[in-house]
């Protein structure tokens, strides 16, 4: 004795349910800067 | 000048330059370590690092920017978003004072990503323009990519945030399907770039967010052509989490093109992966999906079996909302099998959970 109680889609699904991906962030890197002044340092005195 | 004033001058001179030096060094040094922190995933203590860093203070101006721009995206990941948008903002005005193009660049970027998620669009695609043309004049193909991406997810957001809670996708307000066909025309300006230049993880990127876009723009056959290329990079790197979103997404496109079979395949996978990698919200909702997938099967038992899955996850997680939708849900299954029992037990704890959570539609459906 089954009734046809099937929820509409609409109520089941809303934009929330969306899996976004992550933001790009940008990145500066004090340890990336130093490497470089080291490397210009080394170049310049070569 | 005498001898002595100048050997108190010279004095004076060396224990400035020693003290200038000592503090430079210090403040490396907390900055490093700050850095370091941030890379494994602690924010908090990173925070505390770059913040004694520039208490210590230094003269390198591109240090400073750098510890602004790391303490932006440490507030940023910690949710804080006032404090990152002090800490972007801080490093867009040095970046602007000395004349570094490039961090002036990364900085709008950075500052845009923050308006977006504190729904203040105009002045984020204001960042975002400025991001991608300072892109473009240095000629950086990979900033000009990830501006254009950030455009894309700020007109996403805008859409999605006048989109009518409960219309169908593809049934939104004129304004938002704008922002969202826009959306579009950014990821796919942005997946031009990406190709080119060969950069897989932005490719897969883009195509998981372009998916959404064209979900929400009604497109589902396009939104699963895009979920799928996302799935196949995700597999390729082995990223696991975004694997989960791909079958999620997935799951939700196929819903709407009324193959419910397929989105539940790919709503089991979801679950599979979300109990592999121990994330109980992502289970919950993965047991949600499916058991709303077999409500429209018309599989109540199995609906059940799922919706009891999500209830006790649900509870243990303390979520009464979720608690609340479970147990709506279990009502409205028991119904159609008949078990009218049941069905006023979990009528009457929707009922319930809606007083005490506020929900006053919630308690509208559970009076009904």
């Amino acid at each position: 004795q089954q009734q046809s109680t099937a929820v509409p889609s609409k109520q089941i699904l809303h934009s929330d349910a969306l899996e976004m991906e992550p933001e790009t962030m940008e990145t500066k890197s004090v340890s990336d800067y130093f490497n470089q002044m080291q490397m210009g340092s080394l170049v310049s005195s070569s | 000048m005498d001898a002595s004033s100048i050997l108190v001058s010279m004095r004076d001179e060396d224990q400035s330059f020693h003290v200038r030096y000592r503090m430079e060094a210090s403040c490396l040094e907390l900055a490093l370590e700050g850095e370091r922190l941030c890379k494994v995933g602690d924010y908090r203590a990173g925070v505390s690092f770059f913040e004694a860093a520039i208490q210590v203070g230094t003269e390198d101006l591109q240090v400073l920017s750098a510890i602004y721009s790391q303490l932006g995206n440490a507030y940023f990941h910690l949710h804080d978003y006032t404090k990152a948008l002090e800490f972007h903002h801080h490093d867009l005005t040095l970046t602007r004072t000395i004349g570094d193009r490039l961090g002036e660049a990364k900085a709008s970027g950075n500052l845009g990503n923050t308006l977006k998620v504190l729904r203040r669009f105009d002045e984020a695609v204001v960042c975002c323009q400025k991001h991608l043309d300072i892109a473009h004049d240095l000629h950086d193909k990979v900033g000009e990519a990830r501006a254009l991406y950030n455009f894309g997810n700020v007109y996403h957001a805008k859409g999605k945030s006048i989109c009518y809670s409960g219309a169908d996708p593809g049934d939104f307000p004129e304004e938002a399907m704008a922002a969202l066909r826009k959306a579009a025309e950014y990821y796919e300006a942005n997946l031009f770039i990406v190709k080119e230049i060969e950069d897989r993880a932005a490719q897969g990127r883009t195509y998981g967010n372009l998916g959404n876009t064209y979900y929400l723009l009604g497109n589902f056959r396009n939104a699963v052509i895009a979920h799928e290329q996302r799935l196949l990079i995700a597999k390729e790197f082995g990223d696991k989490a975004a694997e989960r979103r791909a079958y999620s997404n997935l799951g939700n496109a196929f819903i709407f093109l009324g193959e419910f079979e397929v989105a539940a395949e790919h709503y089991k996978k979801t679950l599979q992966l979300a109990r592999q990698l121990k994330d109980r919200a992502v289970e919950a909702q993965a047991c949600y999906s499916l058991g709303n997938t077999y409500t429209l099967l018309q599989d109540y038992e199995r609906a059940i079996d799922y919706h009891l899955k999500h209830l006790i996850i649900a509870q243990d997680l303390n979520d009464r909302i979720g608690e609340g939708r479970a147990c709506w849900s279990l009502g409205n299954a028991y119904t159609a099998l008949g078990n009218h029992d049941q069905a006023m037990h979990f009528a009457e704890k929707h009922l319930e959970i809606s007083k005490e959570t506020g929900d006053r539609s919630g308690e509208l459906t559970a009076r009904m």
